[in-house]
């Protein structure tokens, strides 16, 4: 088992860098990867806001070099193209490498006390599954007829041939399912390397919450992308080879005989445990830096697990929520109704957790503790706003508007965005041996927060007053063209945004290589990871270590008035 | 620990993934009572003649993308167009008197116009070349932007037109309604204002494609003309949006209603296909004619009329739109009823006026048609009592 | 206080700076873009259940808000007075200890009564006095419209003055729909292509409309006027443009309308044309 021995040190350069069965290694490639899809999808939702502002008018600077064919305009087909790849390149190419393929395979093994993950060859594999991957969706952008415009959600009928003639959509559907792969490789090995490869003491209750979210994440993985494999399977059938699993016998004229609806189900079937995917890790990585920087233990251990494994249980019967409007059986509608508003009480358990964790702490309003309470206030805002979508009565109305667009963004994008920059400036002293510099990082922080908030909350305002989603122009329609001073304002709060990330893009790249070196441990932190010298050796541990105490003991009344913090592997005096 | 979670979430996938296929009383699927099948229509009594196969039976299959070949259609024949654009462009355009034995022509020197001497009728013709590139290009917009109602093939019957009426035009008719050219077909540039215009109340939008791309599109579409006929016609005449500068009733517009009226009701006759706008008495009066004459049966409705439009092969009819109930299609300033009486449209029962009345008499026309529209046109209680008005006396 | 002072000016003033920064380029930016009125929200509903949905949007924003403002103060008390400081300790509490989990356990029933079983029972009320609660077509005064999307506008048919789909003097339009006030209207729905939602956001109603299946909808106007007609789900690169208009008529404008509506299609009818019919049998 990979736990015992010492493997030989990989010596070319391929084995060391680009095929590496090291960990740490392939989460620093899928950081990277992540770090640059994140960027070309900001870019996207740049332009996106540019036209919605101003219906029209060429894009600056990139758009005569983008669009030479209509002088640097979007036409409505690239725009469509546009919001769709920013939804998919945000979700499957942005934040799941990033935080669970950087973290995930970053955190793991160090955290458990592993030499490595379980299987080491499939960890690679997992990478290089999801750069063909990102490879495929990039080729999509340039065959004739460009890529998937039917949204990242990509509804049957617009998404069969009978809405999109070209090879786009179908690369699409290949691409997903390759990401979709890889993660599944991913999972299963999560999964098995927590199951087996803990160190001796690390009990699963002594797991730091991390780990637990991430083991959990890899749970509702590897159980629900076989599902969007199999639409996207389904898919490229009905394109490829002229099956009719989503085309329907038309009223008027026969044939056919499949179902879009049947599309909705198993995308949502999906789709809902994937925002669970995407927000487990953050919520892992706030428990997390909530306590290690309160200098107390994470409130609510075993609640907060109970919390995070109900959500994970519960995540699949409530995609129905996505599906109000379409026409579903009243009951079916109300059950999903009660089943998601009975998901958010454990939501909403952990959220009283981590409010409880911060209080009577000692707070280190360090640049990652900023992070991690900027989620509980964006996650506070997003996931209230979640009952008016979960509540019908409110959803006919709110459904297909910026409501729910302002809703998801907060939720699923700030909140894992914001929790993947705390856990990149908690974890970037260990992996890189340098210190970011903290008054970028607190300019990078307000400057994100509230143009964000400003942009989404106006959102809502936006769907509250019936404007719906995924318009090329408001301004066609007389009754929505009152509305577009709310564009201009979210388009400058938005393009302001955009302009704050490049501070996050200067400090990372200049401390990555030259800012001030990091000592081994400068958050004080006890957890197994924190142990290692910097850099982090290829084998990890040198000797399994054996766990004494728990990952959150700090400010323990037994450890005097020195410290507030003990290593997982000493044991607590007396 | 991980087994207990096994056996709860699988059976429940199952049952989830159960229930999602049972569909409640709201939506059932209408296979008891779909639309007029063959059986339905032979027992109703408006129908004899039975659908024939389906066309959009499956979904589109291996849609071609690409246009392998160079092409080449039409251009004006006028020397004046060419004139024109020579103002337009100068760097490009030269006269050279000999060309062809003589005959003369224009030179494009970009090579997009062409003169070329035909053997057989031993005359020079204008064309215009069109690359397989453009004409790829043109044929991949069109796929993403028009094909849903103008069909793949360019035939208007795309899985958006069935059952559409006005159906979208076909375009291997090479026949266009509403382009506003005395032609019989328009140039570039009158079909280039048309798409961006768009057909106000049908699904023929205003589109906002650049003028690269719409050009594109536009020389594709031209290739739909079968050989010989439309764009591919020797003889065929191309030209401009009609003229309409000079408006000689500006500042008389109560006058141009009242000579309007007239015109519509006398000289044109129009109310034999549109609606008759006034009481029979009356019209006898305007038409000088005796009191007391009958004109046609339900004179203040529009008369259906044939056209040569055809959906599947069949000729479909038009009702003439009453002015004050439909939407006019291209434009309702008297500057574009101006153009779109006078250049008549194509195909239909409505006639080129232009030549047929004196310039000044569209224009009352086109300011009487307007007068209905803005009086009458989305106020139904001011129409109704305007029709019912009407129609007490007949 | 002195700490919490500086605490404010500095951080506060900053993003109160960004914050009226944003606003005012907005607005003034927005003001001279368009010469529309700047409309926030929404105006009075045009339907009789359009209250509902107003009412139950802000009653669960005063719960909502609420909510989030205890939130925000129960991070901004540990922000400010739990900073780490020389000589400060934090207090050591795991919040395991059975109490705990009883505390947490009602705080969790109480938030669940409160911010969603309450507002659920208004929603299933909602839905099944109201938008679930389609009117039988043998009901008394129903106006029945059957529709069918396609892309890039609606079709329109209503039965005309012999109240039977499928004949002569069926009123067919495009993208403009013409009832009457007071009384519910009900629709059929169905699509040529992709899946659309027909969308009149005055009346609150929202409903997809599906290729190869019929879903209901219906709403009763309680004033007449002209309103608008949305798509609601994305039906490709024209979606933006599938509008159309509504018009509401007063009763006795709305008969006389619809005598002459189907006068003018029975002109217009031509019985050989059978592939431009396209009416199905009202469902039950």
């Amino acid at each position: 088992m990979s736990g015992d021995h010492i493997h030989p040190e990989p010596t070319s350069f391929l084995s060391k860098y680009v095929f590496s069965h090291d960990h740490k290694v392939i989460a620093k490639q899928f950081m990277w990867f992540g770090l640059v899809w994140l960027g070309i999808g900001g870019i996207m939702a740049m332009m996106i806001r540019w036209q919605l502002a101003h219906p029209g008018d060429p894009i600056p600077a990139i758009g005569m070099f983008l669009f030479p064919r209509t002088d640097g305009v979007l036409d409505p087909a690239t725009y469509n193209t546009l919001f769709t790849m920013h939804g998919t390149i945000m979700i499957f190419l942005g934040l799941t490498p990033l935080m669970i393929g950087a973290f995930g395979n970053w955190c793991i093994p160090l955290m458990i006390g592993a030499r490595d993950m379980i299987f080491p060859l499939l960890n690679m594999l997992s990478f290089w599954t999801v750069f063909l991957g990102g490879c495929v969706g990039l080729y999509s952008l340039f065959v004739p007829l460009g890529a998937n415009e039917a949204g990242w959600t990509s509804y049957a009928t617009l998404s069969t041939t009978i809405g999109a003639q070209g090879h786009g959509e179908t690369l699409w559907a290949v691409a997903v399912f390759l990401i979709g792969a890889s993660s599944i490789m991913g999972g299963i090995n999560y999964m098995t390397t927590i199951i087996r490869l803990r160190a001796p003491g690390m009990t699963w209750g002594k797991l730091p919450l991390t780990v637990w979210a991430l083991f959990l994440t890899s749970v509702l993985n590897v159980l629900f992308i076989p599902v969007i494999g199999s639409a996207m399977i389904l898919l490229f059938l009905d394109r490829a080879v002229g099956t009719s699993f989503f085309t329907p016998a038309s009223l008027m004229q026969g044939g056919g005989g499949g179902d879009p609806i049947l599309y909705q189900h198993l995308f949502w079937i999906f789709g809902h445990p994937e925002v669970y995917i995407l927000i487990l890790p953050a919520w892992g990585f706030v428990c997390d830096l909530l306590s290690f920087f309160a200098r107390k233990p994470a409130f609510g251990y075993r609640t907060s697990v109970g919390a995070m494994v109900a959500v994970t249980v519960l995540s699949a019967v409530v995609y129905g929520h996505h599906m109000f409007t379409t026409g579903l059986s009243p009951m079916l509608g109300e059950s999903f109704m009660l089943l998601t508003m009975i998901i958010s009480v454990p939501a909403e358990i952990l959220f009283f957790n981590w409010l409880h964790t911060l209080w009577k702490g000692n707070l280190r309003l360090e640049v990652p503790m900023l992070w991690a309470i900027g989620v509980i206030f964006v996650f506070g805002l997003g996931g209230l706003t979640g009952i008016y979508l979960a509540t019908i009565g409110t959803d006919i109305f709110l459904h297909d508007t910026y409501f729910v667009v302002g809703h998801f963004h907060l939720t699923m994008a700030a909140s894992a965005l914001f929790g993947t920059f705390g856990a990149l400036t908690f974890w970037f002293p260990k992996m890189f041996g340098r210190r970011m510099n903290q008054t970028l990082g607190k300019i990078h922080f307000w400057g994100t927060i509230v143009p964000l908030t400003f942009v989404f909350c106006l959102m809502f305002a936006m769907g509250y007053s019936g404007m719906p989603r995924r318009y090329f122009d408001h301004t066609s329609a007389e009754w929505l063209a009152d509305l577009q001073h709310m564009n201009v304002m979210a388009t400058h709060a938005a393009l302001l945004l955009g302009a704050f990330q490049l501070v996050f893009v200067y400090n990372f790249i200049k401390s990555r290589w030259w800012g001030p070196a990091a000592e081994t441990n400068p958050w004080e932190v006890g957890t197994l990871d924190w142990t290692m010298p910097t850099p982090v050796p290829y084998y990890n541990f040198k000797e399994i270590p054996t766990v004494h105490t728990g990952p959150h003991e700090f400010s323990h009344p037994a450890l005097g008035d020195d410290r507030d913090w003990i290593p997982m592997t000493e044991k607590l005096p007396g | 620990m991980r087994r207990p979670i096994l056996y709860v979430l699988l059976p429940a996938c199952v049952a989830i993934g159960a229930l999602s296929s049972f569909r409640g009383e709201e939506t059932e699927p209408a296979s008891s009572s779909a639309a007029p099948t063959a059986q339905d229509e032979a027992e109703s009594e408006h129908a004899e003649v039975v659908i024939d196969v389906p066309r959009h039976f499956r979904a589109p299959h291996n849609v071609n993308l690409f246009v392998e070949e160079d092409d080449r259609v039409r251009a004006p024949a006028d020397e004046e167009w060419y004139e024109r654009q020579s103002e337009l462009e100068p760097g490009r355009w030269s006269y050279d008197e000999d060309l062809h034995d003589g005959q003369g022509g224009w030179i494009d020197a970009e090579g997009v116009y062409e003169l070329v001497y035909n053997e057989e009728e031993e005359e020079a013709f204008y064309w215009r070349n069109l690359s397989k590139e453009q004409l790829t290009r043109g044929r991949q917009d069109y796929v993403q932007f028009c094909a849903s109602c103008h069909g793949f093939d360019g035939d208007g019957y795309g899985r958006s037109a069935q059952h559409l009426r006005p159906g979208p035009r076909n375009f291997s008719q090479a026949m266009f309604k509403f382009t506003k050219v005395t032609q019989a077909l328009p140039s570039d540039a009158a079909l280039i204002d048309l798409v961006k215009r768009g057909l106000d109340g049908t699904p023929m939008l205003p589109w906002h494609l650049s003028d690269q791309q719409l050009d594109d599109i536009i020389q594709y579409i031209k290739t739909f003309s079968a050989p010989e006929t439309g764009w591919r016609d020797l003889f065929i005449e191309i030209g401009d949006v009609v003229e309409a500068e000079d408006d000689p009733w500006i500042g008389k517009e109560q006058e141009a209603i009242t000579r309007g009226e007239v015109v519509y009701h006398k000289d044109a006759s129009c109310y034999a296909c549109h609606p008759g706008y006034t009481t029979p008495a009356r019209m006898a009066e305007l038409r000088g004619e005796e009191a007391g004459t009958a004109y046609r049966d339900d004179l203040s409705y529009p008369a259906l009329k044939d056209s040569s439009y055809t959906v599947l092969d069949y000729p479909v009819k038009i009702l003439p739109p009453d002015f004050t109930w439909h939407t006019a299609r291209a434009g309702v300033t008297p500057k574009e009823l101006f153009e779109t009486i006078a250049a008549g449209i194509k195909g239909t029962a409505m006639p080129q006026w232009k030549g047929a009345l004196p310039d000044k008499d569209i224009w009352a026309t086109a300011y009487y048609v307007n007068h209905l529209i803005t009086e009458y046109l989305g106020k139904p209680d001011k129409r109704s009592a305007f029709m019912n008005a009407l129609r007490r006396d007949q | 206080m002195h700490r919490l002072k500086t605490l404010l000016s500095t951080r506060l003033k900053g993003c109160a700076a960004l914050l009226a920064l944003l606003a005012m380029s907005g607005v003034a930016h927005a003001q001279e873009a368009a010469e529309t009125a700047n409309r926030w929200g929404l105006g009075e509903p045009a339907s009789d259940y359009g209250y509902r949905f107003t009412d139950l949007f802000w009653f669960i924003t005063l719960l909502v808000g609420i909510s989030f403002v205890l939130v925000l103060i129960l991070i901004a008390i540990p922000v400010i007075r739990d900073r780490a400081r020389p000589g400060h300790k934090a207090s050591f509490d795991h919040g395991s200890s059975l109490h705990d989990k009883q505390v947490t356990t009602v705080i969790s029933v109480i938030t669940f009564i409160v911010l969603d079983a309450w507002v659920l029972v208004i929603a299933m009320q909602d839905l099944r006095e109201a938008y679930w609660a389609i009117p039988e077509a043998d009901q008394e005064g129903v106006y029945q419209v059957e529709v069918l999307a396609q892309q890039w506008s609606w079709n329109f048919r209503t039965p005309g003055i012999d109240g039977e789909f499928g004949t002569a003097d069926d009123i067919l339009s495009n993208s403009e729909l013409v009832v009457p006030v007071g009384r519910p209207v009900s629709f059929q729905m169905t699509s040529k292509d992709v899946i659309h939602a027909l969308f009149l956001p005055e009346m609150r109603m929202k409903k997809d409309v599906n290729p190869g299946d019929i879903n209901t909808s219906w709403f009763q106007a309680t004033r007449a006027g002209d309103f608008t007609i949305l798509c609601a789900e994305l039906c490709g690169y024209a979606h933006y443009q599938m509008h159309g208009k509504l018009t509401v008529l007063e009763e006795d404008t709305f008969n006389e309308w619809e005598r002459e509506a189907s006068k003018l299609a029975l002109t217009a009818f031509d019985p050989e044309d059978t592939e431009s019919q396209w009416a199905w049998d009202w469902e039950q």
